[in-house]
């Protein structure tokens, strides 16, 4: 057998006929658009956002009218039903979230009744609903597309929440008719909140998810909202579960966003 | 199967789980001197990611980068072109 390696020897020598220059000249073209979109102030991306938004929405109706022609009709069917399980099973979720967000609000709305009396309401700024254009799962950095932008009154910082209230994210940017939402839970946003009268700091850990610490000796119950000062004391989220050693004078709450976002299709946009 | 892992990977971008696009682009690089990495890499991150200057990083686009010619010595030591 031969064992002298093929590749050894300027004859034998591996030479890419066109990879490697072509390789080059991507990498090339991929720094110089990366500056050509810093200098235009993100105008690729917008291009780009754009065709991918337009591309989903593409995606969304070819299965839409697959599943409409019956194709596959036993696992549309039960596809559906498990969907619209899931769907029922999010939103009872969500409204015992929001019902308990009442609770809480009301408990402490009835304690600060004699302490305050010309509080600002939430209710009172104008929103917009938009729908959501673009795949809740696909992005790695926690974001998402709505489909109204600067020309609808949309900037950047604005508020995006879901049916029953919760903050799900903050628009991002604001295109001219669609705009980028960071989720509120994306992974490495840390947010300001308060669980049970107790102020921490939420670190989002991505798909609706984040983690906090609290002191040990802190009354805190699975179910408890968070609720979030910075925006507008809304609710941001609920009491997942908890876990603290002995050793520790802290534990750690897991905190989760009571809104199936896969099941999102519009959301509220509240001007800030 | 280099066009279609190449498919496969912007569709991913769209459409699927961040996990998908990063798998099809390692499969390309691992076998091919794809250059579509780059570019899968870089429709990632100008369709999903938050603005500000290199603030979060384009990780897909390094990501690629690092696919790419990263796997370059190994693709050369098998072989594959």
């Amino acid at each position: 057998m031969n064992l002298y390696r093929q590749n050894n020897g300027p004859a034998g020598r591996w030479v890419p006929r066109f990879g490697r220059k072509r390789l080059f000249f991507a990498t090339i073209f991929i720094i110089v658009l990366f500056i050509a979109d810093a200098i235009s102030g993100g105008k690729i991306r917008v291009l780009v956002r754009g065709i991918g938004s337009y591309v989903w929405g593409l995606g969304v109706s070819v299965q839409e009218s697959i599943y409409g022609s019956g194709f596959l009709s036993a696992r549309r069917g039960l596809l559906a039903e498990n969907s619209a399980l899931a769907g029922q099973i999010a939103r009872l979720e969500e409204r015992a979230a929001a019902y308990q967000v009442l609770k809480d609000e009301n408990r402490a709305l009835r304690q600060m009744l004699n302490v305050a009396g010309n509080l600002q309401g939430n209710n009172k700024k104008s929103g917009i609903t938009a729908p959501i254009i673009s795949s809740l799962r696909a992005s790695p950095y926690g974001t998402f597309q709505v489909g109204a932008g600067s020309a609808d009154s949309v900037s950047a910082g604005d508020l995006v929440l879901s049916a029953e209230n919760f903050v799900i994210g903050r628009i991002a940017e604001a295109d001219l008719h669609a705009s980028l939402v960071r989720e509120i839970f994306a992974s490495g946003i840390s947010t300001d909140a308060v669980i049970h009268g107790v102020a921490v700091a939420v670190e989002g850990q991505g798909g609706g998810n984040a983690r906090t610490t609290m002191p040990r000796q802190s009354e805190v119950i699975i179910g408890d909202s968070v609720i979030s000062p910075a925006l507008g004391a809304r609710a941001i989220g609920v009491v997942g579960n908890m876990s603290e050693s002995s050793g520790s004078a802290y534990k750690s709450v897991n905190v989760y966003l009571p809104v199936n976002l896969s099941a999102l299709q519009f959301v509220y946009i509240v001007r800030e | 199967m280099r066009r279609l892992l190449a498919i496969a990977g912007f569709l991913a971008a769209i459409f699927a789980s961040p996990w998908v696009t990063i798998i099809c682009m390692g499969l390309l690089a691992f076998r091919y001197p794809a250059w579509e990495v780059l570019f899968i890499g870089m429709l990632t991150d100008f369709l999903w990611m938050p603005p500000g200057f290199f603030h979060p990083l384009p990780i897909f686009t390094i990501a690629g980068l690092i696919l790419v010619w990263g796997l370059e010595p190994m693709r050369k030591e098998f072989l594959f072109s």
